[in-house]
């Protein structure tokens, strides 16, 4: 309450941690780098190929898993930290819980982004998009996880002050939902120590991991940054929060309805439809409490407007406010079925989501840094001109970014769809859809390096005024607990913030409600395969061949599924069926095609143009931008883990008899064989027989030709 | 400060932050009301009633496809009769021969070779010949139906007939010009052609 006890007895003299917090802030700038450039990086390489200076290690489907990870994770994960544990003590009037705990959190998650700055590069992946890393990885995003919630609520339980602000609320949402989000997308049975297959499979990976990859979105970048915003906005700006309603009203919409959005991913794909109908009519209804976040930020500044002249902190709140409502009014608008049906797979997404993550998420930690740092290090912040200036310069790469992917995403749907007067594709080369839009590419690059030179400005302008801070003693602050103050509120909500436990309950029941009820059906997938059709599994061969098209991120530039659409038909096959994908573990539906849609490219090309092309894809389709793969021809395939697999496979419920996995590295040999004698025969190099390239062939022949009529 | 303002201002205050209890912007709310209504309604349209789903979506768009194309199917190319004579006299024409080489390099050379000498695909400069006697009309066929089990795209469904038959041009301008590192023989020797 806001009466001051001037009781000098009922004072207490506590130390916040702000040491922690120091950490996870130089973590976020260190990782902020990283992930910056690794994306410029990526954004090159489609522009240019050769980029990837012919590295495996480098080449596009293993750098852009660590660019997104490295961006979700490392960048706004630490930042979120940041705040929370900065905010969270302040509003809680309590040191952290343990400082132990925070110090484990803290370590752990930097060891875990070092594990996946390794791993990935080297082709350690699930190949499902934000949730690449190998399990013992996911173990140990759990745990530390975990760590977080026990340190989080241990505060909560032990704190001075009775009711919870609503950045405590989102917290709270954040902790509970990135949970069970990440525990359930990630239930796989190890292989080998980096190689495991997820229980679910075809549809009902495709749904899980939808769920899991639009609400990492919702829960990892848009709960916790509303949460950071609530407090460090009006805290930098000196002026109190709009409409605490309004905080109530947008705060339980948001939470309880964007965890059924998911299946906005999946529109026209082999989802059951009433999945894609929920999909997109609760994205539709995000649009309004998304809103409510935007408008209680900005309407907080009335007053206040004219520091936005002045102040760069409010720049960028104002700034990172205004891309968070245009990014939350295009994601509504992008899940209407027939916009999808325009965008999906297009770089529009593309564009979509950097105008989140740089604009909203970027924006929104530069503003709470340039609020924090001076004030943790006890300074002045070493210039203002440099944080204008990073302010401008940011802004022009966000804006030109997300300008050019849109126009490219536009351009490139509007290719694939185009039908001629005579019932023909105008595009029917894939490839001519690439190269018109390469010139966009660099624009994006371009925009890129601007966002990142503003970054670097900020770096030098934090590092000068740290350096030139005086060493700080840490400072007591009195506080009053008023936890035994009887609650006199008669109204419920008032209540329930008094009441931590029910209210993290009652969050938890918000956001299983949508998890159960589309989860659940699709767990029988069997019921959605018709009865007169029978998928034959993949041959062992086959099955190392897919392991190289994943280990490879193959699945960052092609999809995997054909929507029911005229151009669509004509361009790639009948639409992909549930039986399609039934074995596929992981499912490798994909979202964004730089290339084409592969699901029925089996028996499209003889076996020599697949050498020639993976070998160097310009020597088939010149133009490609492709990468080249030319250690598929000098590695061998991994016959040996054949038989692990296949076992892991059987008890997951794929037909394979005994036999079939007991001889699965014999019967891999076998076919390898006969795939490089047919090559040979075609023209291809000898002593192709135990190379990666034959498998993948096998696998790339496989495609579309598995569905048998009983 | 106005009063206005102050009368709103509830007594919650955390770590100096205090709270307006502003009342709901109308706009917003009535946003919000509309999504949940159009919401349901579509809801119901789509899973009660009976509204089309997506296989029935398709097959309308499929079906005004097939008055384009007249009838003709298309992923297996169309099937127009060409004559003989009509292609021989394009190959008289240096215009749509060397469009046909152009279209040639882009589509064909990947698996013929740039010179015709064969590569994935078969040679198709010499005297043997897999599908029909190496007659022009025999040619426009194979290119426009293909051989998509042999890995031969149909590219009538891709290709404008004119483009088609410029390239059939060009490949009998071609005839007989014993390019370098030529492909092994395939399919019957024809003589006499
Ligand atoms: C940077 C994006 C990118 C990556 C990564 C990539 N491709 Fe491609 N791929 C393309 C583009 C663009 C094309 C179209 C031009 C061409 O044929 O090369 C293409 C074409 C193909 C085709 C021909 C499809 C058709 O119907 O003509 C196959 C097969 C293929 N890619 C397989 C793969 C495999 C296997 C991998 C992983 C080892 C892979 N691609 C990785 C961009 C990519
Ligand atoms: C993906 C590789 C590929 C591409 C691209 C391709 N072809 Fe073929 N083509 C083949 C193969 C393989 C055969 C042999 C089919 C068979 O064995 O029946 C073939 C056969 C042919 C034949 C019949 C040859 C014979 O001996 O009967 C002709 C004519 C032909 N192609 C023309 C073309 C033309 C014209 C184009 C470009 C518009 C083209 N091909 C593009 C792979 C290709």
């Amino acid at each position: 309450m806001s009466q001051v006890d001037n009781n000098p007895k009922n004072f207490e003299e506590i130390y916040y941690d702000d040491d922690i917090v120091k950490k996870f802030i130089l973590a976020t700038m260190v990782f902020a780098g990283v992930a910056f450039l690794a994306g410029l990086m990526a954004a090159l390489q489609l522009a240019y190929w050769p980029m990837n200076m012919n590295m495996e290690w480098l080449t596009f489907g293993r750098l852009r898993p660590l660019h997104t990870n490295a961006a979700i994770f490392a960048f706004a994960g630490n930042a979120i930290f940041a705040g929370i544990y900065h905010s969270t003590q302040r509003l809680l009037k309590a040191r952290m819980f343990s400082d132990s705990l925070s110090k484990i959190h803290f370590w752990g998650w930097q060891l875990i982004i070092v594990a996946a700055a390794i791993t990935l590069p080297l082709g350690y992946s699930q190949a499902k998009e934000y949730a690449e890393l190998e399990w013992p990885i996911d173990i140990a995003i759990a745990v530390i996880w975990v760590v977080f919630a026990i340190n989080f609520f241990g505060t909560l339980w032990k704190r001075r002050e009775k009711h919870m602000y609503v950045a405590l609320w989102f917290y709270i949402a954040t902790i509970i939902t990135v949970a069970v989000l990440h525990i359930v997308n990630s239930i796989e049975i190890p292989v080998s120590l980096f190689k495991s297959y997820p229980v679910y499979a075809g549809i009902q990976d495709a749904l899980v991991q939808w769920w899991y990859g639009h609400n990492a979105v919702a829960f990892f970048l848009t709960t916790p940054f509303l949460g950071l915003m609530y407090y460090y906005l009006p805290k930098a700006a000196n002026r109190p929060v709009y409409s605490y309603r309004l905080s109530i009203i947008h705060f339980w919409a948001l939470v309880f309805i964007y965890i059924w959005a998911g299946p906005h991913h999946l529109l026209y794909t082999a989802l059951p439809e009433w999945a894609q109908t929920l999909g997109m009519v609760f994205s539709v209804m995000l649009w309004a409490p998304s809103w409510g976040g935007m408008i209680n930020g900005l309407l907080t500044l009335k007053g206040a407007w004219h520091t936005l002249r002045t102040d760069p902190i409010i720049k960028f709140f104002v700034a990172a406010l205004t891309f968070y409502g245009m990014a939350t009014f295009e994601g509504p608008l992008l899940s209407i079925k027939t916009v999808s049906g325009l965008a999906h797979y297009t770089d529009w997404i593309v564009g979509h989501v950097h105008g989140g993550a740089l604009g909203w998420n970027g924006f929104l930690t530069f503003a709470m840094f340039y609020y924090l740092v001076p004030r943790l290090w006890n300074t002045k912040l070493y210039s203002e001109k440099l944080a204008n200036i990073h302010f401008w310069i940011g802004f022009l790469g966000v804006m030109g970014y997300y300008v050019s992917m849109v126009a490219a995403g536009i351009t490139q749907g509007l290719m694939w769809r185009a039908i001629g007067a005579d019932g023909k594709l105008i595009y029917p080369d894939f490839v001519e859809t690439v190269t018109k839009i390469i010139p966009l590419y660099w624009a994006r690059a371009f925009s890129g390096t601007l966002f990142i030179i503003g970054f670097a400005v900020m770096a030098y302008n934090i590092y000068k005024t740290i350096k030139a801070a005086p060493a700080s003693q840490p400072v007591a602050v009195k506080v009053t607990s008023n936890m035994k103050v009887q609650e006199t509120s008669t109204e419920t909500h008032r209540a329930l913030e008094g009441a931590a436990t029910t209210f993290s309950v009652l969050t938890l029941l918000a956001v299983l409600v949508g998890s159960v009820i589309e989860i659940y059906p699709t767990l029988s997938l069997h019921k959605y395969v018709p009865k007169d059709v029978q998928t034959v599994p993949y041959s062992q061969l086959e099955l190392a061949g897919r392991d190289i098209y994943i280990r490879e991120g193959c699945y960052v530039c092609h999809s995997q599924q054909i929507r029911p659409m005229a151009a669509e038909v004509l361009r790639y096959g009948k639409p992909s069926t549930v039986a399609d994908s039934m074995y596929d573990r992981p499912f490798q539906w994909g979202s964004k095609r730089t290339g084409p849609d592969l699901a029925r490219v089996g028996k499209k090309y003889p076996d020599f143009w697949h050498f020639r092309h993976m070998i160097d894809p310009r020597a088939t389709t010149p133009n490609s931008i492709m990468p080249a793969y030319p250690w598929l021809e000098r590695h061998k395939i991994d016959f040996v883990s054949l038989r692990k697999k296949l076992s892991v496979m059987q008890n997951l419920g794929v037909p394979y008899t005994d036999e079939e996995v007991a001889n699965a590295d014999i019967q891999a040999e076998k076919d390898a064989k006969k795939v490089a004698a047919e090559l040979k025969a075609q023209g291809a190099p000898d002593n192709l027989h135990d190379k990666e390239i034959v498998a993948l062939i096998a696998y790339l022949q496989s495609m579309g030709q598995k569905e048998k009529k009983k | 400060m106005s009063n206005q303002d102050q009368d709103n201002l509830t007594d919650h205050e955390y770590d100096g932050i205090r709270e307006y209890d502003n009342k709901l912007p109308i706009w917003w709310l009535a946003t919000f009301i509309g999504t949940v209504i159009f919401a349901f309604i579509y809801w119901l349209h789509y899973e009660f009633a009976g509204g089309p789903d997506l296989q029935a979506e398709l097959k309308i768009e499929m079906e005004q496809l097939q008055e384009k194309t007249g009838g003709h199917g298309h992923d297996h190319g169309t099937a127009v009769a060409v004559s003989e004579e009509e292609l021989l006299k394009l190959m008289t024409s240096a215009d749509t021969v060397s469009n046909g080489k152009l279209a040639f390099t882009g589509k064909c050379a990947s698996c013929h070779g740039d010179q015709l000498q064969g590569l994935i695909g078969p040679n198709l400069v010499d005297e043997y010949w897999i599908h029909g006697k190496g007659s022009l009309s025999e040619i426009h066929t194979v290119v426009s139906q293909g051989v998509p089990e042999k890995g031969m795209p149909a590219w009538g469904a891709m290709l404008k007939e004119d483009e088609i038959k410029s390239i059939v041009a060009y490949i009998g301008s071609q005839k007989g010009s014993n390019p370098a590192n030529p492909k092994a023989p395939q399919g019957e020797k024809v003589v006499n052609n």
